[in-house]
C-alpha cells in the first residue's frame, strides 16, 4: 500500500500541471468561440500548395 | 421558384445570373451574388459552399461603400479605433452577413491572400474578426474591401466598457469551473476508496492520508472557485437580506471547516467530495446561464452603426475628414448621398428623401429641403446635403433616445426570485434546527454531538433548493434558445408566466415592413403587364423604398429617366414618354377607380393607370395573434388608418397610432398600472418602451438598438416563436415548483431522522446527492420537449 504515498501525489503534480495547461487555454482566448472549431476540421489547411492554382474546370476526377 | 444558389433568395429569372460551383452552373439573384460566388470559386474557396451550414447574406449594391470605406483610412480615426503594435496594427471588427464556421473559414482564407496581414481569427458566435496587419504595407480601406467582395460587411468598432467585462467575468468563471471539474474528480476518486474503506479494513495511517490529500485537493476549490458565492452572500447580509447565496456559502464553509478539522484532529467524518460537487454543480448552471446572457449582448453590440463615426466638414470651402463626436454648433458639414447623417442640423443647401426609420419606425423616407431639420443617425438617400450643426453629437436625438432608454432600463422593477424568499426562511430555520441539535446532544452529554449538528446541515443542505430555480431556468433558455429565442435573464421566465396583455409594435413587427405591389388598376383599354413592365423600368432609376416594391417585375430599357424628388419619375419606356409617381405630380385627371392608388402612370395624353402599394402582415401574424392566450394590442407611430386596418385583420380590439416614442412610453406605462405588459417591437424608437415593458421582445431583423434594450430576441424572422416562449415560461415555472417541492419535501423528512442522530453524516450525503441529481434530471426534462407540457 505505501506506493500510494508516491503515486498519489505524482498524480496531484499532474492535476496542478492539467489546471495550469486549462487557465493557459482561458486566458489565451481559446473558449471564446465553441462554435466555429467543432466544424474547422472539415476544411483544408494545407492552403499553400493546392490554394495556388486549382482549376474549376480541370478534366481530372473530381472529388 | 428557383432559389439564389448563393443567398437562397427567389431568382426572378433564370439564366440571368449564373455562377459556376462546384462543377455545376447555378442560378444567382443578382450580379452581386453572382460577384461574390465568383469570387470565391476564383480564388478555390468552393469548401465554402461544400460545409456551410446557412445560405449567405444578399450583398448589398451600395455604390457609395468605397467612399464610406476610405474614411477609414483617416489618422484621427485611427488613432481611436486602431490598436497600435510597433510595426502591426490590430483592430476589432463587427461582421455583418456572417452565419457558419463556412463563414469564417471563408473569410480568414480571403483575407490571408493580401499582402500585409498577419493574423485573422473570426469569432462566428460573436460575429466579430480580430485583424492584425502591417499599415505600411496595406491600408485599412483595402482590408475592409476585402470584405465586401466575399459578401460580409465589415465595421471598426470599439468593444463596450461592459461586454468587456462580461468576457472577463467569463473567462474568470471557465476557470472557476475547470479547476472544480478537475479536482472533484480527483476528490471522488478519493471518496470511493474511503467508503470502500469503510466496508474493508483501510488502515488508520491511509484513512489519515486520503483525507490529508483531499483537504489539499478541495482548498483551491473552496478558495477560489466558490469566491463568488461568498461575496454575494456577504453583499446580501450587509444589506440586510438573505439570499440563496447565504445558505450555499454557510454550507461549504462549514462543511470545509468541519472535514478540515477532522483531518487535523485525525477524528470523525471528512466530506470534501461532497463540498467539490456542489461548488462544480452549482457553478454549471451559473456559467451556462451568464454564457447566454453574454451572448445576446455580444449579439445587440453593434449600436455604433447608427451613430456614424466620420463626417466631412466644410472649412472655407475646404473639405476636411474629421471625427463626428468633434462637431460644433454652427459648423458645416456634407453629407454625399447614401451616408448617415452625423449630427442633429439644418439644411442649407440641397435636398433629399431623408430615411427616418431607425427614429420614427416608419419606413417611408421623408423629403427634406432648405431649412428643414435633419436627425443624426438617419439616412440621406438622394442628394448632397450641406448641412449646418445645430447641436453636437452628445445631444443628438439618437443619443437621447439612448438616454431614454437607459433610464427606463434602471427603473427596471427587480423580479424577485421565489425561492429566494423561500431560502430566507428555509436557512434560518436549518440553522436553528442545526444549534439546537448540537446544544440538545451536548447537554445529554453525547460525544457525537457535533457531528450530529453538521449531519443536520449535511443533510439539509439547500443544495437541490439552490439547484431546483437555476437548473429549471437554464434547462428552459436551453430550449428556447433550440427555438430561435434568446433571453437575456433566465429570471425573465418568471416574468412571462405573469403577462396578460401583449403590446405590437405595427411596422416590422407584425407587418413585413417594406412596400409589397397589392393591386392595380388601368385604364379603360390599356394591358396591366404593359403598365408594370413600364413602372418597373422607370422605378429602376430610383433609390426610393417605393421602388423596390418593383423590383421582381420583368423591365425594358428605359431612356432619358429624370427624378423629380418628392413627386416621381419621368422619361422614355419603347419611344414613349411616361410619367410616374404621386398623385400630385399627374398633369391629367385622374378618374374615380384610380384615386385610391398610391402610385399613378400617365402618358402625354391619360393617366393610364395605377398601383396600390401595401406593408403586407407578416403571414403567421394571425396564427400567432390568435394564438395569444392573452389581450394584444398594437401601440404605433403610424397613420390611424393604416393601423385601423391592420388592427382588423388581425382582429386586435385595442390600438394606438400615431404615437411619438415619448408617447409611447407614457401609454405603455398607463397600461402598466392595470396589469403586465409584454411588449414586441423592432425600430430604435421603440427602444424605450421596450426597455420600460415588464418583458420585451425584439423580433429578428430588429434594430440593434432595439435588440439591446429588449428582454427577448426572436433570433428568427417569424413571430411563430412568441406562442412557444409563453409555453414553454408555463411548464418551467410548473418544473421549478416540482422542484422545490421534492427538495423541500426531501430536506424536511431527512432533518428529524438528522436530528434524533439516526442518519450519520455520509448517509446525508448521499440523500443529498440524490435529490439533487433528481431535481436536475427533472429540469433538463424541459430540453427534451415531451409532447405531454
Amino acid at each position: 500500500m505505501s506506493i500510494i504515498y508516491v503515486l498519489i501525489p505524482l498524480a496531484i503534480l499532474l492535476v496542478a500541471v492539467a489546471v495550469m495547461v486549462f487557465f493557459w487555454a482561458v486566458k489565451s482566448g481559446q473558449f471564446d468561440d465553441l462554435e466555429r472549431h467543432g466544424s474547422s476540421i472539415l476544411f483544408d489547411e494545407d492552403d499553400t500548395p493546392s490554394q495556388s492554382k486549382r482549376k474549376p474546370n480541370d478534366d481530372g476526377p473530381r472529388d | 421558384m428557383t432559389q439564389c444558389y448563393h443567398c437562397h433568395e427567389p431568382v426572378a429569372q433564370q439564366n440571368q445570373y449564373t455562377a459556376e460551383v462546384l462543377g455545376q452552373s447555378r442560378a444567382m439573384c443578382c450580379p452581386g451574388c453572382q460577384a461574390v460566388a465568383q469570387s470565391i470559386v476564383d480564388n478555390g474557396l468552393e469548401d465554402y459552399y461544400r460545409f456551410r451550414t446557412a445560405p449567405a447574406e444578399t450583398p448589398s449594391e451600395q455604390q457609395s461603400l468605397l467612399d464610406t470605406l476610405r474614411l477609414y483610412d483617416s489618422p484621427e480615426l485611427q488613432q481611436e479605433l486602431v490598436a497600435d503594435e510597433g510595426n502591426s496594427k490590430q483592430i476589432q471588427l463587427t461582421l455583418e452577413g456572417i452565419k457558419c464556421a463556412a463563414c469564417a473559414w471563408l473569410i480568414e482564407k480571403q483575407l490571408l491572400k493580401l499582402d500585409g496581414i498577419i493574423q485573422v481569427a473570426v469569432n462566428v458566435s460573436a460575429h466579430r474578426a480580430t485583424v492584425r496587419w502591417q499599415a505600411d504595407k496595406l491600408k485599412l480601406s483595402a482590408l475592409l474591401q476585402q470584405f465586401e467582395r466575399i459578401g460580409y460587411h465589415a465595421q471598426p468598432f470599439q468593444p463596450e466598457v461592459h461586454e468587456q467585462e462580461y468576457q472577463q467575468v467569463g473567462r474568470s468563471f471557465l476557470k472557476k469551473l475547470g479547476l472544480a471539474g478537475l479536482m472533484s474528480m480527483q476528490v471522488m476518486m478519493i471518496a470511493v476508496a474511503l467508503y470502500f474503506g469503510l466496508l474493508g479494513n483501510l488502515d488508520e495511517d491511509t484513512r489519515h492520508f486520503l483525507h490529508w490529500v483531499s483537504l489539499v485537493l478541495t482548498t483551491p476549490v473552496v478558495a477560489y472557485s466558490g469566491i463568488d458565492f461568498y461575496h454575494s452572500a456577504w453583499r446580501a447580509m450587509r444589506a440586510r437580506s438573505v439570499n440563496m447565496d447565504v445558505p450555499v456559502s454557510l454550507a461549504i464553509l462549514i462543511l470545509f471547516s468541519a472535514s478540515a478539522l477532522a483531518t487535523l484532529t485525525q477524528q470523525g467524518e471528512v466530506f470534501f467530495e461532497s463540498v467539490c460537487m456542489f461548488i462544480f454543480l452549482l457553478l454549471i448552471s451559473r456559467y451556462l446561464e451568464h454564457r447566454a446572457r453574454h451572448k445576446a449582448s455580444e449579439m445587440s453590440a453593434n449600436i455604433t452603426q447608427f451613430i456614424p463615426v466620420a463626417a466631412t466638414v466644410i472649412d472655407d470651402g475646404e473639405h476636411r475628414q474629421c471625427l463626428a463626436r468633434s462637431l460644433t454648433q454652427g459648423q458645416k458639414v456634407l453629407v454625399k448621398a447614401g451616408e448617415t447623417i452625423p449630427v442633429d442640423g439644418r439644411i442649407i443647401d440641397g435636398n433629399s428623401y431623408i430615411d427616418e426609420s431607425m427614429l420614427s419606425g416608419e419606413f417611408e423616407p421623408v423629403h427634406k429641403s432648405t431649412g428643414d431639420v435633419v436627425y443624426g443617425g438617419s439616412q440621406n438617400q438622394y442628394g448632397a446635403l450641406v448641412i449646418e450643426v445645430s447641436r453636437p453629437l452628445k445631444q443628438a436625438l439618437i443619443s437621447q433616445i439612448m438616454a431614454l432608454q437607459d433610464k427606463a432600463l434602471a427603473s427596471k422593477p427587480k423580479v424577485a426570485l421565489m425561492v429566494d424568499r423561500l431560502a430566507r426562511h428555509f436557512v434560518t430555520v436549518v440553522l436553528i434546527t442545526a444549534l439546537l441539535t448540537f446544544v440538545g446532544w451536548q447537554w445529554a452529554g453525547h460525544p457525537d454531538a457535533l457531528w450530529f449538528a453538521v449531519s443536520v446541515l449535511v443533510a439539509t443542505c439547500p443544495c437541490a433548493l439552490a439547484l431546483a430555480t437555476p437548473s429549471a431556468l437554464t434547462a428552459a433558455m436551453g430550449a428556447l434558445n433550440q427555438r430561435g429565442i434568446l433571453l437575456k435573464r433566465s429570471d425573465l421566465l418568471e416574468g412571462v408566466i405573469g403577462v396578460q396583455k401583449v403590446a405590437f409594435d405595427k411596422t416590422g413587427t407584425l407587418t413585413e415592413g417594406h412596400f409589397r405591389l397589392a393591386d392595380i388598376h388601368t385604364a379603360p383599354g390599356y394591358d396591366a403587364a404593359k403598365l408594370k413592365s413600364v413602372a418597373a423600368s422607370l422605378e429602376a432609376f430610383s433609390e426610393h423604398p417605393i421602388a423596390r416594391a418593383f423590383a421582381g417585375l420583368p423591365r425594358v430599357q428605359a431612356e432619358r429617366v429624370e427624378v423629380h424628388p418628392g413627386m416621381g419619375l419621368s422619361g422614355w419606356v419603347e419611344g414613349q414618354f411616361y410619367r410616374l409617381g404621386a398623385p400630385r405630380f399627374m398633369r391629367h385627371t385622374i378618374n374615380s377607380p384610380l384615386k385610391d392608388c398610391h402610385i399613378l402612370v400617365e402618358d402625354e395624353h391619360q393617366v393610364l393607370g395605377g398601383f396600390v402599394l401595401e406593408d403586407p402582415l407578416r403571414k403567421e401574424a394571425a396564427a400567432v395573434v390568435a394564438a395569444l392566450p392573452c389581450d394584444s394590442l398594437i401601440i404605433s407611430g403610424d397613420h390611424a388608418k393604416h393601423v385601423a386596418k391592420v388592427a382588423q385583420q388581425l382582429n386586435i380590439q385595442q390600438y394606438f397610432s400615431q404615437c411619438t416614442p415619448e408617447q409611447k412610453l407614457q401609454q405603455l406605462k398607463q397600461l402598466q398600472e392595470q396589469s403586465k405588459v409584454m411588449m414586441i417591437g423592432d425600430g430604435i424608437n421603440d427602444s424605450p418602451v421596450l426597455a420600460a415593458a415588464d418583458i420585451s421582445v425584439a423580433v429578428g431583423g430588429a434594430s440593434d438598438l432595439a435588440k439591446n434594450a429588449a428582454d427577448v430576441i426572436l433570433v428568427g424572422r417569424s413571430l411563430t416563436a412568441l406562442p412557444d416562449l409563453l409555453e414553454l415560461a408555463r411548464r418551467c415555472r410548473n418544473k421549478i415548483r416540482q422542484n422545490i417541492a421534492w427538495a423541500l419535501g426531501y430536506n424536511l423528512l431527512a432533518m428529524p431522522l438528522a436530528v434524533a442522530g439516526i442518519l450519520t453524516p455520509w448517509m446525508g450525503v448521499i440523500g443529498m446527492s440524490a435529490s439533487s441529481i433528481i431535481v436536475v434530471v427533472n429540469s433538463v426534462r424541459l430540453l427534451t420537449g415531451d409532447s405531454t407540457r
